[in-house]
């Protein structure tokens, strides 16, 4: 009885997506063991495990009533929101910035946490909101968004903070706030910026003026984006073959388990490995806009939309910064590259995918 | 709370317009992506292939071995010898100072030189490993060997250090090999290994592209902390080539030690029938086994302000009057030009006047009625001012140039300068003045203007001699025809005629060193040249020779000679350095002639 409703409350869920997550997942893996020097030893063997505990998480996610979590929405982020201060206090350092809370068993990052938190408060906001939304009306979330991003700088955690703060915006304009708002938003934000700088560490603004120069200072600060340069070009059309990637092997690319996965993919499958991947993305991108644009219910849409949008920019930001598009701020390459909470979380985020997918057509309470 | 769970229209459609420009924004966010990744992959894909190859390869020099110089038999004048080297690799650089700290401590190493490793160290990329010091004592190998465990890094090599076995003999002609210079280097990879030398003077310099050698490599494969991972190829490097002279190394000890009894002097000894230059030397000498180590400040200042210029080579780069050794070229003009025969005679009173000016004879009372072939044997200076002027300028300066005065001699050879013969035109350009007579009577008797180098006047000699227009060499065994000059034999014989008296007839200038030995008589022209003028004071106290005068304004002593007189085969000129006279060279030249002959006598038995 019990396993025939499960059964019934599977297959409603869009399968087309899981089965993409699980391809670029297992490509990722196949990237982490090429980066092991041939070993699933120590990252792609924790990756499977991670990823599987994610995977449980995201059907969890996705079986429960949506409902549910409209009512929950506000609750979750202001837990997301507490744990964040929680790092200023007990935060410990980490890779040159607090970002981490030591649960003891795993390392939880509460920013993480909140690109989902984010989403769910907002699109509970403007679901219970009637058109048009007035300047009364915008202050509550434009708080909802600039508190987390304030918090997240201070770590500083610039990627994030960048995520959030776009990931918001992009729901603003989808909401439909009058585009003088981001006229006005836009700025702003420009005004802030030199009081920005003086929040930075040195190795940020470093990155920020390698960016602009990245030949400067070759060997130092401008290593990092020039052997990854390097690395991506050097691999042609059809790559140097599968664990042939001679700048990863050799110790050349920095980070290449991380940040700089879809270095290494280029370095070994070239232009094709790379266009193969993007390709990927493509196809799940769409997928997701398929639910945003077939659901019905306004906080449904908006969470689909939101963390669509987190995904593409995960996805833009850290192609964008290997091939020195961007300045590199560390955002790692979804689904692929090495790493615990942010794999969490977006599987999490896809699970409220699904779940909207699932409930396409359900009528929501405002 | 109502229920409104589906969007009105209106919100609805803007939702679906807001959503495209957000899908679109999107699309063209990942095209940019994809444009980015064509362009490092495909436009500039090479450009960072090449880039990732550097990173990942590094090559190790291996220095190819010098070809070395023999002399005509095959006895080496430059060579090879084994020494052992102590090197640092660099994939250990980052233990650098440990090592040379623990090194100290085993063996003589200062600090200077520490502080010289370091920095070389510091400066490498590749894998080139880092000289630290050269010529280790057997000692000291063992020792390193024996503490190889605590010196991480260091190794001896086996390298060749280019030795010079006679010292200073030849060493003018040969050169010496050092570390190259910075400009050296400069578009020249090669010159930068480790431990390469260049040939810096002398035939290691005029053959140094033959006698380098092609380096080779070994390509090693490396990480990012440049430790070696593997070696993924390599190609031995190439000896230079070995190179056999002309250089009897016999002679030119004999024509070096003769000389030497001399503060200054040159000699070029040729064999006219082939133009084989068997001995040129220079003194005083110096011992180029100084330089491939790199020489000490000492030893190169001493070298610099000797007075005597040990480090030039005189018999190519030293430019003097060649005096009378010119009167044989004066005399086959004039007969070429027609302007005298044998038999015209000239009265030598001691003196002749140019306008106003007195020019004096060698012999102040006159020689009376001389030919030519007593002119040359006495060197009557009145009987070549008067054909001199006759000939002029023009026809002297041609015959001059024909003997190969002005034309340096050997073609590229480093350091060799040019005589100088004057014509109108270069005096017009440089002093921007008119020839005059004067100038024409000075040319007459290889004053004034006129400058030539020992080489020049041994080639005049040779040429001479032998009809043809012989050019000298230093590399070649083989035969060689040259071509004939167009002088008529007669001519040449009366020419000849006359040295022959110098050297033989009772009143020749030379007569008094003439070659007693019958059958190995020699024939020559002696000269002196002025360094600088005799004044009429001078002249009236009777100091017309120069022997009390510092040795510096005394004249240079030359003397041009061939042997032996019936069949020639040895030409030789000789300059002494202000030697007041030309008598010492005469008896340089008369020993080099007879030495070369008896040492040809010695070999044929």
């Amino acid at each position: 009885m019990i396993l025939k409703s499960f059964f019934q409350k599977m297959k409603p869920l869009n399968w087309g997506i899981v089965g993409l997550i699980f391809v670029i997942a297992a490509l990722g893996w196949g990237l982490l063991i090429s980066a092991a020097g041939g070993d699933i030893s120590p990252w792609a063997s924790k990756q499977i495990v991670r990823f599987s505990i994610g995977i449980l998480i995201m059907g969890g996610v996705a079986l429960t009533n949506l409902r549910w979590w409209l009512q929950f929405s506000y609750i979750f982020y202001w837990i997301s929101f507490v744990l964040l201060c929680g790092v200023e206090c007990m935060g410990f350092m980490g890779m040159g910035a607090e970002r981490w809370i030591d649960l003891y068993v795993i390392q939880l990052q509460p920013s993480e946490l909140m690109k989902i938190a984010l989403v769910m408060a907002l699109a509970r906001y403007f679901h219970s909101q009637s058109l048009p939304l007035s300047l009364a009306k915008v202050w509550f979330p434009t708080l909802l968004v600039l508190l987390p991003v304030c918090l997240v700088l201070r770590q500083p955690d610039l990627g994030t903070a960048m995520v959030l703060l776009l990931t918001g915006g992009m729901m603003f304009f989808l909401a439909g706030v009058s585009l003088w708002f981001f006229g006005v938003a836009l700025m702003g934000a420009a005004a802030s910026i030199p009081l920005l700088w003086n929040f930075l560490y040195d190795y940020q603004k470093n990155r920020i003026l390698i960016f602009f120069d990245p030949g400067q200072d070759a060997l130092g600060k401008g290593y990092h984006i020039n052997q990854s340069k390097i690395a991506l070009g050097s691999g042609g059309l059809w790559g140097k073959g599968y664990m042939q990637g001679t700048q990863a092997s050799l110790g050349f690319l920095p980070e290449k388990q991380t940040d700089s996965i879809f270095t290494l993919l280029c370095e070994e499958w070239g232009f094709m490995g790379g266009l193969f991947l993007i390709g990927l993305y493509v196809v799940l991108l769409i997928a997701c806009f398929r639910i945003i644009l077939t659901t019905q219910n306004v906080f449904g849409r908006f969470v689909a939309a939101g963390i669509t949008i987190t995904f593409f920019l995960y996805v833009f930001i850290n192609i964008g910064m290997v091939m020195g598009l961007l300045p590199v701020v560390g955002v790692p390459l979804p689904l692929v590259s090495y790493g615990g909470t942010a794999l969490l979380t977006l599987l999490m985020g896809f699970g409220f995918l699904l779940n909207v997918g699932a409930h396409r057509t359900a009528k929501l309470p405002r | 709370m109502s229920d409104v769970t589906l969007m009105s229209d209106k919100r609805n459609a803007q939702f679906l317009s807001r959503i495209f420009v957000i899908g679109l924004l999107q699309g063209i966010c990942l095209l940019i992506l994809v444009g980015r990744m064509y362009y490092l992959q495909i436009v500039q894909g090479n450009y960072y292939h090449l880039l990732a190859e550097g990173n990942r390869v590094a090559t190790r020099a291996l220095l190819p071995s010098r070809g070395e110089l023999c002399d005509r038999h095959g006895v080496p004048f430059a060579q090879n010898t084994t020494t052992f080297r102590l090197v640092f690799l660099m994939d250990k650089r980052d233990k650098v100072e440990k090592t040379l700290e623990a090194l100290s401590k085993l063996i003589v190493f200062s600090d200077e030189e520490k502080e010289e490793a370091l920095k070389s160290t510091r400066k490498k990329r590749g894998l080139d490993a880092v000289i630290l010091k050269e010529n280790l004592t057997w000692a000291e190998v063992s020792t390193i060997e024996l503490h190889g465990a605590d010196l991480p890094g260091i190794s001896v090599e086996v390298g060749g250090v280019r030795t010079y076995p006679e010292k200073s003999v030849g060493a003018h002609v040969l050169g010496y090999v050092a570390a190259p210079s910075e400009e050296e280097q400069e578009g020249d990879e090669a010159l930068a290994i480790p431990g390469m030398k260049v040939g810096k003077n002398g035939l290691e310099k005029h053959f140094e592209k033959r006698l380098r050698g092609v380096p080779g490599y070994s390509a090693f494969e490396v990480n990012a902390r440049r430790k070696v991972v593997r070696e993924l190829d390599q190609k031995p490097s190439a000896p230079g080539q070995t190179i056999r002279l002309t250089l009897d190394g016999n002679l030119q000890a004999y024509v070096q030690e003769t000389l030497e009894a001399h503060p200054s002097a040159a000699a070029v000894v040729m064999d006219l029938r082939n133009g084989d230059i068997l001995a040129l030397a220079s003194t005083p000498s110096f011992d180029p086994n100084l330089f491939p180590q790199g020489i000490s400040h000492k030893e190169w200042n001493k070298l610099r302000d000797n007075v005597y210029v040990p480090l030039t080579n005189k018999a190519l780069s030293g430019r003097y009057p060649p005096g009378s050794t010119i009167k044989p070229l004066v005399a086959l003009a004039a007969l070429h030009a027609g302007v005298i025969n044998a038999n015209t005679t000239v009265h030598c009173p001691g003196y002749m006047y140019v306008g106003t000016h007195k020019f004096h004879c060698i012999c102040k009372e006159g020689h009376g009625p001389v030919n030519v072939s007593q002119a040359l044997a006495r060197s009557c200076d009145v009987f070549f001012y008067e054909v001199g002027k006759k000939v002029g300028i023009d026809r002297l300066a041609a015959v001059y140039q024909d003997f190969g005065l002005g034309s340096g001699g050997l073609p590229d050879f480093p350091y060799q300068k040019r005589g100088l013969v004057p014509t109108k035109a270069w005096k017009q350009e440089k002093k921007g003045e008119k020839w005059t007579v004067s100038d024409t009577v000075q040319a007459s008797i290889g004053q004034g203007y006129m400058l030539a180098t020992p080489l020049e006047l041994a080639i005049v000699i040779a040429r001479l001699v032998g009809g043809t227009r012989l050019m000298p060499r230093l590399e070649g065994i083989h035969g060689m025809l040259f071509p004939q000059m167009d002088y008529k034999r007669e001519h040449l014989d009366l020419v000849l005629g006359g040295m022959g008296d110098a050297a033989n007839m009772l009143g020749g200038t030379a007569f008094r060193w003439r070659i007693l030995d019958p059958g190995y008589e020699m024939g020559g022209k002696t000269g002196t040249s002025q360094v600088r003028r005799i004044t009429r004071q001078q002249r009236a106290l009777g100091q017309t020779r120069t022997y009390h005068l510092p040795w510096k304004y005394r004249e240079h002593g030359l003397f041009m000679a061939y042997a032996p007189v019936h069949d020639p085969r040895y030409v030789v000129a000789v300059l002494i350095e202000h030697a007041g006279s030309s008598g010492p060279a005469v008896q340089v030249a008369r020993d080099i002639l007879l030495e070369a002959q008896l040492m040809e006598k010695e070999a044929e038995l």
